[in-house]
């Protein structure tokens, strides 16, 4: 990392040209990544991540910059340019800076570090042979490990200094099938903030069966007729409308902009008294979850809605001072190479009073989408769009065929009163969100969920 | 830290140290200047410099890969050393290093860099910002927010060195602005978005950014869905390289011969119009994706991938000609942090006649789409196209009225078949893809 001399000339130097906040943040990750394809090892990478960031703040101005060289003159020059991009400004106070210790609330059961390679390899062509034994309409199976181990150091001239390790493991399992009417792909993806144990107590043959199950399924189906219908959303990644639609415009980045439908909107109703929805960063072991935030605040719980009724805002500093509201502990960044803006962590609606049997009985003619594939969302509108991965047709009160092809899109605020039944089957999935600050590892998660109307595009 | 030419010198000497015949070593170094603008004043300045090493070494028919962001000595040991250990494990893969290319032109030729960019300040770029936000802001008085607004320049350099005594140094950079706009009008909000992304500084045109996304956004303001069915679309020259694009991995043989490609054993058949020629082109001026060599050192020529209608071949790199037996054709792409894969240069689809008007006009009805929202309905494998999209309808070749909450739904593969017309013009920004508006039958609308 950086020494404490060379972090506190920065600071000093951020102070000089006229900021009146100087951040810096130093990372150094190590990451592998395997992956088998075709029944072969096809990937073997390692590598090693590491620069530093310095963020200058003078009011509400941001000023940016990163260097992978850790030459502390080269440093003082970048912070220096930061300075000159910078309008004239009252320099801000330089606290001494006070190491703080950051409690680690996610146990590393066995350090990734004790275990083979060959291990992770042996791992990887069991998952793949467990996918393949489910027929040989199986054409193909990639299968990967990722694993990634960072250390940062925040230090800000507000005296703060902290640093935080964070590892993360995760598989990705896809399976295609084709029976003759194109190939079509099922895919598992889960992962963890914590060690090697996470790959051990995997349940390989369920993970195996989830993908081979849902590609098979996709490969008989037929397209559904798409148009305005009921959708019942299945547990877990189905979160992932919740996130984009509604999660990101509820970040103070998009809010102090004035570029989300939700803007002043808290204390107000966003949706029917059934819905619940948090954002928890301090959820042990969870993927999306974190000791510290990237500006060094520690995180937080955060209920976003309540009851149906708007609650917090996820915010960082910037966002913070700008909407007015307090800091959330959500700054987050990709790398050293992002300054940070207020992001989502383990982000879920709450599990609710129905079943999905009721759920599914209530419709005469609509789409059980069971697991969601990748969307996108505009915040200033709300306007969203989503893949359904594995979906049913419902009719007369009963789950019919299989269905592909069908896209989910409408407004997040004009859905969220939709909603009118949640069950209480909670599931929280792992993901990559990406947005201004790069990609970071979040968790989406729902109960199965029933919204009233939504256009499904089909064939 | 070492500089760029030391580093790769460094790597070659710790293969030569070890014995290992084969290695080779890419190295990227970035640099961006941006800056952010909102309500009158700069918002955000963001300054940088990355660099990368990825070194690949090759012993026993095994590929081992490793990167690292920092050039030391110590670093660069490390991650050789990764490499060859991450060799031991890799299923053989029989690939061997090309031998070098004599007489190779001088990448500049390309026409992917321009030194005058380099010397664009903060300020420079803030000035257009605010220019193209003055722009925007005089354009409707229905703005609600610009949300987003930004200019900056970007600089790349790559350098590939192999113990075959391939050296490439290669050096890409551009400017760009960008202005996304929120307008509101009731309850009805919409937001424009323009991108302008060139090799030469024009601030006068890259000034208009903030008024077109504007009126983007202002023209769909009053947007309603149209009603389920059959319905010609046209994709205007920004929509059609963001659609198509996303299917071209077919084209790969590594796909094909891991079951992912539809186009597995169809060399030879008409799988698109006759009037149809697909070229990937490595060596068009100013191409985004121009080279003189691919990420493995191979010299890749202009081959059409489609040649009036009928399928005419494959992307290999190394690995995938070894096992196809047929040689590279120069598609390996890669950065510092990964492997191989294939990759397209610059594909050409020709231009025809006709402007996106008179393809609007050519249906008794259509839909022009305009805009596309997300891509996670469309699958690379299958074909399948399943997305949002906003646009206008159009009826006897007059507008009728702007459309959203619809989705198409369709298929790459049939798409091909069913290109009725092409516009006359590519979309004006740096691309890798060269494909005109195009007026397509078969597509289903849900509304």
């Amino acid at each position: 990392m950086l020494s404490e001399s060379t972090v506190s000339k920065i600071l000093d130097h951020g102070r000089q040209q006229g900021a009146d906040f100087t951040e810096v943040f130093v990372e150094d990750s190590v990451s592998s990544n395997l992956t088998l394809l075709d029944r072969k090892i096809d990937e073997i990478n390692s590598s090693n991540s590491f620069g530093v960031g310095v963020r200058l703040l003078c009011g509400d101005d941001v000023y940016y910059g990163y260097s992978s060289d850790p030459d502390e003159a080269n440093l003082l020059r970048l912070t220096a340019n930061l300075g000159q991009s910078q309008r004239e400004g009252q320099p801000g106070a330089l606290l001494p800076l006070q190491q703080q210790a950051v409690e680690d609330i996610h146990h590393i059961a066995i350090n990734p570090e004790t275990i083979s390679k060959s291990e992770r390899v042996e791992l990887l062509r069991q998952l793949d042979e467990l996918t393949r034994k489910h027929g040989e309409a199986i054409l193909q199976v990639s299968a990967g490990m990722v694993e990634k181990h960072r250390v940062v150091l925040i230090a800000n001239s507000e005296g703060l200094w902290v640093e935080d390790g964070r590892s993360y493991s995760r598989m990705r399992l896809s399976a295609v099938a084709e029976k003759g009417d194109g190939p079509q792909t099922g895919m598992e993806s889960p992962g963890m903030l914590g060690g090697y144990e996470f790959f051990q107590n995997l349940d390989l043959e369920e993970m195996a069966e989830s993908a081979a199950t849902s590609a098979l399924k996709m490969a008989d189906a037929g397209y559904i007729d798409g148009g305005t219908m009921p959708v019942v959303l299945g547990n877990g990644f189905g979160g992932v409308i919740f996130h984009e639609a509604c999660g990101h415009p509820l970040e103070t980045e998009a809010i102090r902009k004035n570029a989300s439908p939700f803007c002043n909107k808290v204390g107000e109703a966003v949706g029917q008294s059934i819905l619940t929805a948090i954002d928890d960063g301090t959820i042990a072991n969870k993927w999306g979850s974190c000791n510290v935030d990237d500006e060094g605040q520690p995180t937080q719980r955060t209920v976003l809605i309540e009851n149906g009724i708007l609650k917090n805002y996820l915010s960082d500093r910037i966002g913070a001072r700008q909407v007015g509201v307090a800091q959330s502990g959500s700054a987050r960044r990709e790398s050293y190479k992002f300054s940070p803006v207020s992001r989502m962590r383990n982000t879920f609606i709450a599990p609710g009073p129905n079943s999905m049997d009721e759920m599914i009985g209530s419709i005469e003619f609509g789409l059980y989408a069971k697991k969601m594939g990748g969307g996108s969302v505009n915040p200033g509108t709300g306007e969203f769009n989503f893949a359904v991965q594995e979906g049913y047709a419902i009719r007369n009160g009963k789950l019919a065929e299989p269905v592909r092809g069908a896209t989910l899109i409408g407004k997040g605020h004009e859905v969220l009163p939709k909603i009118s039944m949640i069950a209480d089957d909670l599931e929280l999935a792992a993901g990559m969100c990406g947005a201004a600050s790069g990609w970071v590892p979040t968790t989406v998660g729902q109960p199965t969920l029933k919204i009233d109307s939504i256009l499904v595009g089909g064939r | 830290m070492l500089d760029l030419q030391q580093t790769v010198d460094h790597v070659l000497l710790l293969a030569e140290r070890s014995g290992l015949k084969e290695v080779d070593a890419l190295i990227e170094r970035d640099e961006a200047l941006e800056v952010e603008i909102r309500d009158g004043k700069v918002e955000k300045v963001e300054q940088s410099t990355s660099l990368g090493l990825g070194v690949r070494v090759l012993r026993n028919g095994k590929t081992g890969l490793a990167s690292t962001e920092r050039l030391d000595t110590n670093a660069i040991e490390r991650a050789f050393q990764s490499a060859l250990e991450n060799s031991d494990l890799q299923d053989p893969t029989e690939v061997v290093l090309p031998e070098a290319t004599n007489g190779l032109a001088d990448p500049e030729s390309l026409g992917t860099y321009n030194s005058d960019l380099e010397k664009l300040t903060s300020k420079d770029l803030a000035d257009l910002g605010l220019a193209i936000e003055a722009s925007a802001k005089n354009a409707d008085d229905r703005i609600s927010t610009i949300p987003y607004l930004g200019a900056s320049r970007n600089s790349s350099e790559v350098l590939l060195v192999n113990s075959k005594g391939t050296r490439y140094h290669q050096h890409n950079n551009s400017v760009g602005a960008y202005c996304g706009a929120l307008l509101q009008d009731g309850e009805a909000r919409k937001t424009g978005m323009r991108f302008w992304n060139q090799r030469n500084w024009n601030p006068d045109a890259a000034q208009r950014t903030g008024e077109e996304a504007v009126r983007k956004g202002a023209d769909l303001l009053k947007a309603q869905p149209i009603p389920s069915g059959k319905l010609p679309i046209v994709l205007d020259e920004y929509v059609a390289p963001r659609l198509l694009g996303m299917y071209f991995g077919a084209f790969s043989a590594e796909s094909a011969q891991k079951g992912m490609s539809r186009l597995k054993g169809k060399l030879g058949e008409a799988i698109a119009i006759p009037e149809l020629t697909l070229l990937d082109d490595p060596h068009r001026i100013g191409g985004n994706r121009s080279r003189l060599l691919d990420a493995e050192g191979v010299p890749p020529q202009p081959l059409p991938l489609i040649e009036n209608g009928e399928f005419r071949n494959f992307l290999y790199h190394v690995e995938s000609g070894r096992k196809g037996k047929h040689t590279s054709t120069g598609h390996a792409g890669r950065n510092y942090t990964g492997g191989v894969s294939t990759r397209t240069h610059n594909l050409v689809w020709a231009t025809s006649d006709s402007t996106l008007e008179q393809l609007c006009r050519i249906p008794e009805e259509c839909l022009l789409v305009t805009q596309l929202e997300g891509a996670a309905g469309c699958n690379p494998i299958s074909g399948d196209i399943s997305i949002g999209v906003q646009g206008f309808l159009y009826r006897n070749g007059a507008r009728v009225q702007p459309v959203d909450s619809i989705t198409i739904a369709g298929n790459f593969f049939e798409l091909l078949k069913n290109v009725r017309a092409a516009g006359n013009a590519y979309q004006p920004n740096l691309t890798h893809l060269f494909i005109p508006a195009l007026l397509v039958e078969g597509f289903t609308i849900s509304g």
